[in-house]
């Protein structure tokens, strides 16, 4: 599937055609369930998880690219954002993580740029650039979902610390990626 | 010197990446995607990130999922009204497709009715949902069902430079079909096969600017500039 191929199917959902969402279902879903069960190391959660991934597809597939990113990583943003909720849910009942592919109704942007695979390519290596447990930091925030509080615990630092360190990262990594 | 501080791309190049991760309390997110709606420099900041982070998941293996669950997401969808379509997203859900600005200068204008051209003004008739903002692309569309016949007259509007406007038919839960090339002014007359006609009433008729001549894949491929629901009057 090209990034073209992905649109393609994107916008034939959104016009509301299922052979088109099947399509797209057949051709992500390994991705998407594999991203589920990692975050919640839990098959029938991740089961569960990956149907609502994929009933938030179908219902905003027509505002796909209102952020400007490509179609894999709203795929994969939609069902790393669903699955770290529930997570979350699971955890302590935290606060949801309704993230930014759920923005609505925002004219996009003049020129958005659209980052390419390139970009995601590189989070490994630059993630190589950072001190490990920094490197470390990112990826349970990410992949696990964890706040600074977490964090800060997981780490045993001040919260602050916590915090001005990701932050530190997160300016290296821009920088590694943006290079 | 007054006035404001200099702009800090890095604390917003921070603060998207942190929104990214999920890390800002519930408020400051709040308050960033308020912001990342109004500026589009903030979208793109928070695109890179989700673009960069969406590669920690490359080395995830993938895991085909239990053959049932898409039956269970069809259902979910699907079940309560397997006869309706999720509607057409309509004006605001064709926003992506068209593409930034040019998605509120087009609007298509489609009046189909069944006895406009057959002298019957006493049948009902069939409109289509308008969908007007400057109104620089318009299209009347009438619908001779006798003869099977679709009018489009261009009110308002032309093809991009060295496109053509291709209008489909997308009915039911089908595919779009291609009812024909729009010339660039006047109107046209196209004639809806046989076995689609029934199908016009309820269909969705939709623009999209492809290569001249149409579309080489008999499907969309350009972008969908305007749409209309054909429903009875």
């Amino acid at each position: 599937m090209t990034h073209e191929d992905l649109e393609q199917l994107i916008a034939r959902t959104a016009m509301g055609e299922r052979a088109a969402f099947a399509d797209l279902y057949m051709q992500t879903s390994a991705k998407l369930f594999g991203i589920c069960l990692r975050v919640l190391d839990d098959r029938t959660e991740a089961e569960e998880v990956a149907q609502e991934v994929y009933v938030k597809i179908w219902r905003r597939a027509d505002r796909y690219r209102v952020n400007g990113l490509s179609p894999m990583t709203w795929l994969i943003t939609i069902a790393r954002n669903t699955a770290i909720d529930r997570l979350r849910r699971r955890r302590d009942a935290q606060p949801g993580l309704e993230l930014a592919e759920t923005l609505a109704d925002t004219a996009p942007g003049p020129e958005e740029q659209v980052m390419q695979s390139g970009e995601r390519a590189q989070i490994a290596a630059c993630l190589g650039e950072l001190n490990a447990n920094r490197a470390e930091a990112v990826r349970r925030a990410y992949l696990g979902g964890e706040t600074y509080a977490d964090l800060a615990a997981h780490f045993d630092v001040p919260l602050n610390t916590m915090r001005t360190w990701l932050r530190r990262s997160l300016l290296k990594l821009r920088e590694c990626l943006t290079r | 010197m007054t006035g404001q501080p200099p702009y800090d791309e890095d604390a917003d190049r921070i603060l998207a990446g942190e929104y990214a991760l999920g890390l800002l309390p519930v408020d400051e997110a709040s308050e960033f995607e308020a912001r990342m709606a109004r500026e589009p420099d903030l979208r793109a900041l928070y695109a890179g990130w989700a673009e960069g982070f969406a590669g920690l998941t490359d080395g995830i293996p993938e895991v085909a999922p239990p053959a049932a669950l898409k039956a269970r997401i069809d259902a979910d969808l699907f079940a309560a009204s397997p006869s309706v379509r999720r509607p057409f997203a309509g004006w605001r859900g064709l926003g992506w497709l068209v593409g930034g600005a040019v998605a509120a200068a087009v609007a298509v204008l489609l009046v189909v009715n069944a006895g406009l051209l057959t002298g019957e003004p006493e049948l009902p008739g069939y409109t289509a949902s308008i969908a007007a903002e400057d109104g620089s692309l318009m299209l009347a569309a009438s619908y001779d069902a006798d003869g099977g016949l679709l009018y489009i007259e261009r009110l308002a509007g032309t093809a991009p430079t060295g496109r053509a406007l291709e209008l489909w038919l997308i009915a039911g839960g089908n595919e779009p079909v291609s009812l024909g090339i729009l010339p660039d002014s006047g109107t046209a007359r196209l004639n809806v096969a046989e076995e689609l006609r029934a199908q016009i009433n309820g269909g969705l008729l939709a623009v999209s600017d492809e290569p001249p001549g149409g579309s080489p894949t008999g499907a969309p491929t350009g972008t969908v500039l305007a749409s209309g629901k054909i429903t009875p009057a």
